[in-house]
């Protein structure tokens, strides 16, 4: 069998480098990162971030090969900034973005378990209320696999 | 006019995400995302899918099997089977791990052992199982459930194998994902029209509005410049992981994906540091290992 082995999808060879930055020779303040084991996940986000930028002319990212676990993001900016420096940029926007929805998550989170557990007491009610609790709250062993384990051999 | 890709999001409050929780139980999260792109929601629905790690069984020793199942069958019923995967954490991927095929930190080892003597059909189900881990068992989603049913076996037919259950990822195999299905909906009215209607006559007859529909106003005119803004999401795990930790574990890798190219792009070039620390908050309790997922 001649398909790809399933590492290949996240392991980085030796000696290989996960960014690879290589310069336009024909377009000003142009760059091409080569992102190995990424796909359309970190392409997208970043790609689309880096167009909200003002000083981006353009950004844009393609997945080359299906078999070959990178992508290429091609920048080009006005010359108040790099290529680079716009990545970064947008990186850093993302994460706290990202930070953002985490904290926002945790928050609304509390809110909702609060008023589905008030809920439950008043009228045991609530969809899905009559399967809650899959996981022993204390995660030590699952009193519910006592009853099953005997079987004749 | 110069503009700082910081202000957008650092704008106290203005252009800040939004979530909105609507359902949460064991097993469905179903939420409102908003103020923020359709790529961070796809990402983020993208990464809930395939990158979110869990424990799922990947090695199957068969010592016996006098089963009517092939033994790759079997193998691949046992690989299907949810285990809970809170602690995959705290485990190894095998590739990061200092052992060679398997080891406690990379490993959870279960086993199935039986026969059937009597003169009837037994069923073989996820129940009969037996993991070294207490905390790595096959999911069950209330006391009385049967369990999944793996094979049937007749008088005198026996099964004896031995799975090493491991660490990884839906990217490699769908095995892995903690999640059933992701329901994913924006512009439930098609007023930004990326959908186009195949109709026979009347559109609002011929295509039932989602559930989704109460959320918005429908009567607003076509704007061509406006873009997608919420996104409903209904994730409906699989049992292996409590549904807000998929989401949370989302957000996570999508942190250290973004957190590692920062890193990397900044050793390559000039080493000033513009302050920010790329690799999230490390205080954070889910995530927060030694495990390899930084290891790029």
């Amino acid at each position: 069998m001649n398909a790809p082995d399933f590492y290949e999808m996240f392991t980085l060879p030796e000696g290989v480098k996960k960014v690879a930055v290589q310069l336009d020779p024909k377009q000003p303040n142009t760059a091409i990162f080569e992102v190995q084991k990424e796909d359309h996940t970190l392409g997208n986000i970043l790609t689309k971030r880096l167009l909200k930028d003002k000083r981006v002319l353009f950004s844009g990212y393609q997945v080359p090969h299906p078999l070959e676990h990178k992508i290429l993001i091609r920048v080009q900016t006005t010359d108040e900034v790099s290529p680079i420096e716009a990545v970064r940029d947008s990186i850093s926007a993302l994460l706290v973005e990202l930070s953002n929805i985490r904290s926002k998550f945790e928050f609304d989170l509390a809110r909702a378990k609060a008023e589905q557990e008030a809920m439950g007491t008043t009228e045991g009610a609530g969809p899905g209320a009559e399967h809650r609790h899959i996981y022993p709250k204390d995660s030590g062993a699952d009193p519910t696999l006592d009853v099953n384990v005997d079987v004749d051999f | 006019m110069a503009f700082n890709a910081y202000d957008s999001t650092l704008a106290p409050g203005a252009d800040e995400p939004q979530i909105h929780i609507r359902e949460i139980t064991d097993d469905v999260l179903d939420f409102v995302l908003s103020n923020t792109d359709l790529s961070v929601a796809n990402s983020l629905r993208r990464a809930m899918i395939a990158e979110v790690p869990t424990i799922a069984i990947d090695i199957v020793q068969i010592e016996s099997n006098t089963s009517v199942l092939a033994d790759e069958f079997l193998a691949h019923r046992l690989g299907m089977i949810p285990l809970q995967s809170i602690n995959a954490d705290r485990m190894k991927y095998t590739r990061d791990c200092s052992c060679i095929q398997a080891c406690e930190n990379c490993t959870v080892e279960l086993t199935l052992n039986v026969k059937c003597t009597e003169d009837r059909t037994l069923e073989v189900t996820s129940r009969d199982l037996m993991s070294s881990d207490p905390k790595v068992l096959p999911v069950l989603s209330d006391p009385d459930d049967q369990g999944i049913l793996i094979v049937k076996l007749r008088k005198g037919q026996e099964i004896k194998v031995n799975c090493l259950a491991k660490k990884g990822v839906a990217k490699e195999h769908a095995k892995w994902s903690p999640v059933s299905a992701i329901g994913f909906e924006y512009d439930p009215h098609n007023r930004l029209r990326h959908t186009h209607l195949w109709v026979e006559e009347d559109p609002a007859i011929e295509w039932p509005l989602s559930h989704n529909a109460v959320e918005e106003p429908s009567d607003a005119a076509y704007d061509y410049k406006a873009e997608p803004n919420r996104f409903y999401f209904r994730v409906e795990t699989v049992g292996s992981l409590p549904p807000e930790q998929v989401f949370t574990g989302a957000v996570r890798v999508l942190q250290d994906k973004l957190g590692t190219m920062q890193i990397k792009l900044k050793e390559d070039d000039e080493p000033e540091n513009n302050g920010f620390n790329a690799m999230g908050d490390p205080q954070d309790g889910i995530f927060n290992s030694q495990d390899g997922w930084n290891n790029f």
